[in-house]
């Protein structure tokens, strides 16, 4: 599952472990395509790294600190730190492989 | 939305004859392309090596393939497609004016000249973008370059302009248009290279510099990495096996696109191998 969070929510969540953060917004096409493509991978990768939505208007402070210039922007964490990054639309394959290689 | 079996992307003698050979096969088909076939058939002066055409004009052969297209039944939906997404177990087709559904996909949109300036592709995602209008919010109170190709970009740079603090607009094409604000039209500018700095992007042009927190480059042509996300390449062609499969199951490709000899009738035989093996492709889910 892709959980959507703010802001507020992200400063305080348990950051352990893989999470991968995915930057969007309501107004964009491509954001609208990978959001069912991401959440199968989530589904596929449940317990091996934890995934979450940000809306980029809603939380411009976050999109700003992870410098998030492109949306949909991919950004994975390992326990609360930056490890790497993915900008743009992706098929299921790619998107598997791109996180995996960072677990 | 009504999902196509086929869409076929292009529509010079590798589309038309992808399209032809799908029809034959009883798919559905969507034909997205220009309604004259392409520009490079119809002003070649004369082929010589095409089968049955002997000393044909380039626009008496793009007529004949025309014919034959309409003639089985096909229509060309003239579009401009900005993106082809795998969603899976389909693909979604996102064009200019409206979006669209099929279960595979043949690419047979020709070969671009366009050639990447140095620094933009290491660039892409991290200040370097294509689409103004994806890109606008995260612009609020930033400051933003726009190389622009043509006239219908100025109505992006308005776009952009609205949440920017401003935009450098440098147009390359002739440009008589009445942008104004905060935007900053800078007129014979001949761009270089681009360039993470400090304070943001840099762009490098024959008689200066410009920086801002990001570059937007609006081509009117789109490299096929770019145009389906995910294609695997092979140099500057997209990388197909003898079926004309990509590297996304479900998506072929054919023509000028997956390289040379550029040459009409390899175009055509191959966008007849590609509808071939997306009918395949479509029984073999039916199958699953």
């Amino acid at each position: 599952m892709v959980k959507k969070i703010t802001t507020a929510e992200f400063n305080s969540m348990d950051k352990s472990g893989v999470s991968v953060l995915d930057f969007n917004a309501t107004w964009c096409g491509p954001c609208k395509m990978l959001a069912p493509v991401l959440e199968e991978v989530s589904e596929e990768m449940a317990g091996q790294a934890n995934f979450y939505s940000i809306d980029t208007d809603e939380n411009p402070d976050l999109a700003r600190e992870y410098g998030i210039m492109n949306i949909p922007a991919l950004v994975v964490l390992k326990d609360g730190q930056k490890v790497d990054m993915n900008v743009g639309f992706a098929p299921k394959d790619a998107l598997k492989e791109f996180v995996s290689k960072n677990i | 939305m009504e999902r196509y079996d086929i869409a076929v992307i292009g529509t010079g003698p590798a589309g038309l004859e992808a399209a032809i050979t799908a029809k034959v096969r009883n798919k559905s088909v969507l034909l997205l392309g220009s309604k004259g076939s392409s520009d490079k058939v119809a002003k070649a002066h004369t082929i010589q090596n095409y089968l049955g055409l002997p000393e044909v004009s380039g626009d008496k052969m793009a007529q004949a393939f025309l014919d034959h297209a309409k003639g089985m039944g096909i229509t060309i939906t003239e579009d401009k497609v900005n993106a082809v997404y795998s969603m899976g177990q389909y693909f979604a087709i996102q064009c200019h004016g409206g979006d669209y559904e099929a279960s595979s996909v043949i690419i047979a949109a020709g070969m671009t000249a366009m050639k990447p300036f140095p620094g933009e592709m290491e660039n892409l995602g991290r200040g370097v973008s294509y689409c103004a209008t994806c890109d606008a919010a995260l612009y609020k109170g930033r400051t933003a370059i726009i190389l622009a190709y043509g006239k219908e970009d100025e109505e992006e740079a308005e776009f952009l302009a609205e949440r920017a603090e401003n935009v450098t607009y440098i147009p390359q094409y002739e440009y008589d248009g009445k942008l104004g604000g905060n935007i900053i039209v800078k007129k014979d500018i001949k761009p270089v290279s681009i360039e993470q700095v400090a304070d943001g992007m840099q762009l490098t042009a024959e008689d200066g510099t410009f920086v801002a927190d990001g570059i937007f480059i609006l081509r009117q042509q789109i490299a096929p990495s770019q145009l389906v996300p995910g294609l695997a390449m092979d140099g500057n062609h997209v990388q197909v096996d003898r079926q004309m499969a990509t590297n996304i199951p479900g998506l072929f490709a054919a023509g000028d696109i997956t390289g040379t000899p550029y040459q009409y009738i390899k175009a055509a035989g191959e966008g007849n191998v590609a509808a071939l093996s997306a009918v395949s492709y479509l029984n073999s889910l039916k199958n699953k």
